[in-house]
This record gives structure tokens, C-alpha cells and sequence, in this order.
């Protein structure tokens, strides 16, 4: 009798067993031969793949340890992972900006990503991991460029230059209580952030109108030395959905623009407001010669929930000026004042660089903290 | 002429459609060889699936005999030792046990076949939103694109103040601080 079960224990652990294998070539790192990065190790850790159903579920937990074999300081990389076979109209990417790697030495980029498909195998790894770009501390940038890496980490190292200025700022004036007051009003008003669950589909929208549907008009904030201004904008508006905006913008610099971010805020009927998402337009399509003005246009539909699930009613629209970058690659972005002045900081998303300051003050402290804006 | 999608092909071939998708289905695969190839696909690598997780070497027929003759062994033994009297003066509690033990049966079976409902590989409800196009949002453990009933997510699991933000262009990103790199690590998704 003992001899049965046994039989059927050992049957169990076999059939659990089957229900997952681990990864057989379903990632390829691709790294062009004259990258100045190279590739150390991929550590794929608790990667594997299980069915569910008549479905193949891939989780794939990576480690990338990267090399930078140039002679210049790394300040952010974005790895362009696509699983073509699975998302044919999507893409993902996963970039690590806020770095200071020197020559030489070695950093992790880390890619944790899930995906669900039809159990029906075909040939070829099912996750393709590609350089999109790499930018270093003089702001040259290297790499294919895919995905509009070079303007996004070119505004997030503005950024980050711009709140570790601030925060020097403050610990020159105010010393070390005054670092640490100003830590802890950037940690309350994230706590304080009121969020969105915020869902995103694009393509055109059906012609028929919904019922309560209407053009909603862009409020306009405009911030001093901005070198594009928003003229007027709309978005056609029914219930907790914003669809299509459009907003005409005007260069006032002397120089082209190649592309412009508007940041878009709702607000509810009670008047508190909520940052929806941006509204980018780049590309050949988008010539914003000095002087001109241009549409910035999207076709896509936003639907706003609050943090618990509730729709979000609209009852009123803001925008600003983001985000510019000009023909030459240089980026402009509102200073830290303006942001304030405008009562922005407790609705925007901190920086990626002030996210990654706030975590060391939490973890390490205030000295850590200091020590850290020191070295830049 | 439209095709249905992969998921509904997959579903198709595992039997595991509605009554209506099912019978639309099969009267486009009467006049569709491409969809037909794609089901046989399917079902075959589902065989495969089915075969690999199967319980190696055991004899279920021999097994379920010698389990019949351990109940008729073990019945038969209670028959040799009942108490005929006390067995007719306990009638009515013969009956109303004989009733608590269909009772009692009936529940496990109706624990074990919410099992299996749960556990069948439902199609994914598809969203009103987005009208079956590719739509894009947060989770709670990460940012999902889905498209067609197929997802692709970017996890962050053991991070905590996530900020997420959406772009009109079709992008959602979601920043962190990855706790085992210290990195700030931002996590794109972009439908085109």
C-alpha cells in the first residue's frame, strides 16, 4: 500500500515539475560591435517559462552587468526590448537614467518583464533586447535612436542637474537641517500626489459621438523664458475619457524646434487636479521653424480613473510647456522656480533624479545624501 | 474577410469558447484554410502540452480495478459483522445517513467542478475601452500592454513609490528605484 503512494507522490512532483521548464534561448542580447558598451554577464535568474491554458506564460527576470568600454562618463542607456512575435503593433523598453559611470566600470541594467501568448512555438528567441542609445556626461549620445532616447535622457539629465543644483542650493544656505527639511517636503508632497490610474489606446476613435461628448478647451499655463508657447488646444471630452488633443503652439526663439511635450492636468469637479500624462509631437511630420506655429496632435484616448478605481470626471483641462528640444539636440525644460511658482511640484512626478535622492535620504540619510550631491 | 484572432483560434482548439464564438468560429473555418492550419496548429501543440504533463507509467485501469475490489472487500466484510436487528431498528437513520452521505457528496462535487471552472483557461474579457484596439495601463505590479488577448508586461515587484506616466503618442512608463541594482530604472511601453 506504502509502495502506492509513493508511486503517486513521486508522479505529483514529476507532474509539477512539467508544468514549468526553464528558458532555452528565448532572449538575445544584441549589442553593435562598436557599442561603447559591452556586454559582461546575463544573469537570468529565476527566469521560466509555464503554461496556462492553451496559453505559454514567459517570466523573465534578467541582469544585465554592462561594460563601459568608452572614454566618457555614462549618464543613462535605454535597451529597446521587443517580442515582435507577441505584441506585433507594440514595444517595450527599459532605460536607466541618473548614472555616473566612469570608464571602465561596470553597471547592472536590470529587465524584469512577463509575457502571455498562445502555447503555438515557433523558432527564434522570443525576446530580442537591442541598444537603443547611450548618453554620456558632455551630452554626445551614441546609438540607433529608435525610440527618441536621446531627447528623453537628454531632458532627464537636464533635470537632474537641474534638482541636485537645488538641493546644493539649500545645503549651502541652510546646512544639513535645511537639506533635511527640504527632503522631507519633496517626500510629503509625493506622498501627497494625488494619483491617476490612467488607461491608454490608440488610433482613431469611432466617428460617432457619445452621448455628453464635447470639445473641452486647454487653460494654458506659461512659464518666463519658455522658447514655445501654447496658443489653444482641445480634446474631445465624455466622461472619465479624453480623446484626440490637439494644441497649436508658436516658436518664439530664433532657432528651429524639432520637438515639443505639452504636460497635460486634469482636474475634477472640485477643483483638484491630477497629471494626466503629455501630449509629445516630434518627427519629419512636426517643422516648427523660428517664429512659426504648428499643431501638436495625437490619436489616442485617455480614460482617468482615481487611485481607487472610481472614473474620473473631467471638469477642466491645463497645459504647459514641458519639454523643447531644438534642431541642434539641445532641450530646454521649466526651472525649478517656475515649477513652484506655478504650484506644479505637488502635482508633477519628481524627477528621476529626485526620486533616486529621496531613496538615499530614506535609506542611507541626510550625510549619505550630502556626500552623494558632493560628488557632482 | 475578417479572421478571427490568435486568442480565439487558441481557445477554439482547446474547446474552451462559448456556445456563440464557438459556432461563429467554426463557420469561418469552413470556408477559411489559413484559420483551419492555425486550430491543427494549436491543437497539436496543445496535445504536446497535455502529453508532456501527464503522470508517467501508471496504470490507471489496473489501478482503478484493485481499488474496486478494496471497496467490495471492505463491504463485504461490513456485511459479515452488522447486527441484523439493530440494522432494521435503525432504518429511518440508515436512510437520513444514506441522505447526509449523497449531501456530503454532492458538495465535494461541487467544490471539485468550482475547481475546475476556476482553474479552465478563460478568455480574456476584452475591454470596452479601446474598442479591441491595443490599449495600455498600469498594474499592480507593473505596466501592461494588450493586444488581442496577448499581453506584454514590464514588472517592477520589489519596488515600492512607483511613479507612472502616460504619453499620447500610445507609451505608459512606470520609474522606480530598482532595490536590488539602486538604480532608477524607467520602464517604457509603447504601442504604435
Amino acid at each position: 500500500m506504502s509502495s502506492k503512494f509513493a508511486i503517486l507522490f513521486v508522479a505529483g512532483v514529476v507532474a509539477l515539475f512539467a508544468q514549468e521548464s526553464p528558458l532555452d534561448n528565448s532572449v538575445k542580447i544584441n549589442l553593435p560591435p562598436d557599442s561603447p558598451l559591452t556586454l559582461i554577464s546575463e544573469n537570468l535568474g529565476e527566469s521560466h517559462v509555464s503554461p496556462r491554458g492553451s496559453a505559454v506564460v514567459l517570466d523573465l527576470d534578467v541582469t544585465l552587468t554592462l561594460h563601459n568600454s568608452s572614454p566618457n562618463r555614462v549618464r543613462g542607456v535605454t535597451l529597446l526590448v521587443a517580442a515582435q512575435e507577441v505584441t506585433p503593433g507594440g514595444k517595450a523598453s527599459v532605460s536607466v537614467p541618473s548614472l555616473d559611470v566612469g570608464p571602465n566600470l561596470n553597471f547592472p541594467v536590470r529587465i524584469n518583464l512577463r509575457l502571455l501568448r498562445p502555447a503555438q512555438m515557433r523558432g527564434g528567441p522570443l525576446v530580442q533586447v537591442n541598444l537603443d542609445g547611450v548618453l554620456f556626461q558632455d551630452y554626445s549620445f551614441y546609438g540607433p535612436n529608435r525610440l527618441d532616447s536621446r531627447r528623453t535622457m537628454t531632458a532627464w539629465e537636464m533635470q537632474a542637474q537641474r534638482d541636485r543644483r537645488y538641493f546644493k542650493s539649500i545645503l549651502a544656505a541652510h546646512g544639513m537641517d535645511g537639506l533635511k527639511q527640504a527632503m522631507l517636503e519633496s517626500l510629503n508632497r509625493q506622498a501627497e500626489r494625488p494619483r491617476l490610474d490612467v488607461q491608454v489606446s490608440r488610433g482613431p476613435t469611432v466617428a460617432s459621438a457619445a452621448v455628453g461628448e464635447h470639445n473641452a478647451r486647454f487653460a494654458f499655463l506659461r512659464f518666463p523664458g519658455e522658447p514655445v508657447e501654447p496658443v489653444e488646444g482641445w480634446a474631445e471630452v465624455v466622461g472619465n475619457e479624453a480623446r484626440n488633443p490637439r494644441i497649436d503652439v508658436h516658436n518664439l526663439s530664433s532657432q528651429q524646434v524639432r520637438s515639443v511635450e505639452i504636460d497635460w492636468i486634469v482636474s475634477d469637479r472640485q477643483g483638484k487636479q491630477y497629471m494626466a500624462g503629455s501630449v509629445p509631437a516630434s518627427g519629419p511630420e512636426f517643422n516648427l521653424k523660428a517664429g512659426s506655429t504648428s499643431r501638436v496632435l495625437q490619436d489616442t484616448a485617455l480614460r482617468l480613473s482615481r487611485d481607487g478605481g472610481a472614473p474620473l470626471s473631467i471638469a477642466g483641462m491645463t497645459g504647459f510647456v514641458g519639454q523643447v528640444e531644438f534642431a541642434d539636440g539641445k532641450v530646454w525644460i521649466p526651472n525649478r522656480e517656475s515649477l513652484a511658482s506655478a504650484q506644479l511640484l505637488g502635482v508633477l512626478e519628481p524627477s528621476p533624479e529626485e526620486q533616486r535622492l529621496m531613496d538615499l535620504y530614506r535609506k542611507k540619510g541626510p550625510k549619505a545624501l550630502a556626500d552623494e550631491l558632493g560628488k557632482f | 474577410m475578417t479572421h478571427p484572432n490568435q486568442s480565439i483560434l487558441a481557445l477554439y482548439a482547446g474547446r474552451d469558447l462559448d456556445w456563440f464564438t464557438r459556432r461563429r468560429t467554426e463557420r469561418h473555418l469552413t470556408h477559411c484554410g489559413i484559420c483551419r492550419e492555425e486550430v491543427q496548429a494549436f491543437a497539436s501543440s496543445r496535445q504536446g502540452l497535455t502529453a508532456r504533463s501527464e503522470l508517467p507509467a501508471i496504470r490507471w485501469t489496473r489501478l482503478a480495478i484493485e481499488m474496486k475490489a478494496n471497496i467490495r472487500l471492505g463491504l463485504a466484510a461490513g456485511e459479515c459483522v452488522r447486527d441484523e436487528r439493530m440494522a432494521e431498528s435503525f432504518a429511518p437513520f440508515a436512510l437520513l445517513s444514506n441522505a447526509r452521505t449523497l449531501g456530503a457528496c454532492a458538495s465535494v462535487m461541487a467544490v471539485v467542478a468550482a475547481g475546475l471552472y476556476l482553474q479552465r483557461p478563460a478568455p480574456v474579457a476584452p475591454s470596452e475601452f479601446g474598442g479591441g484596439s491595443a490599449v495600455l495601463r498600469a498594474t499592480a505590479n507593473g505596466i501592461e500592454l494588450n493586444q488581442g488577448g496577448q499581453t506584454l508586461s514590464l514588472l517592477h515587484v520589489r519596488s515600492t513609490d512607483v511613479t507612472y506616466s502616460a504619453g499620447a503618442q500610445g507609451s505608459m512608463r512606470a520609474g522606480y528605484v530598482d532595490s536590488d541594482t539602486g538604480n532608477v530604472t524607467i520602464n517604457n511601453l509603447y504601442v504604435q
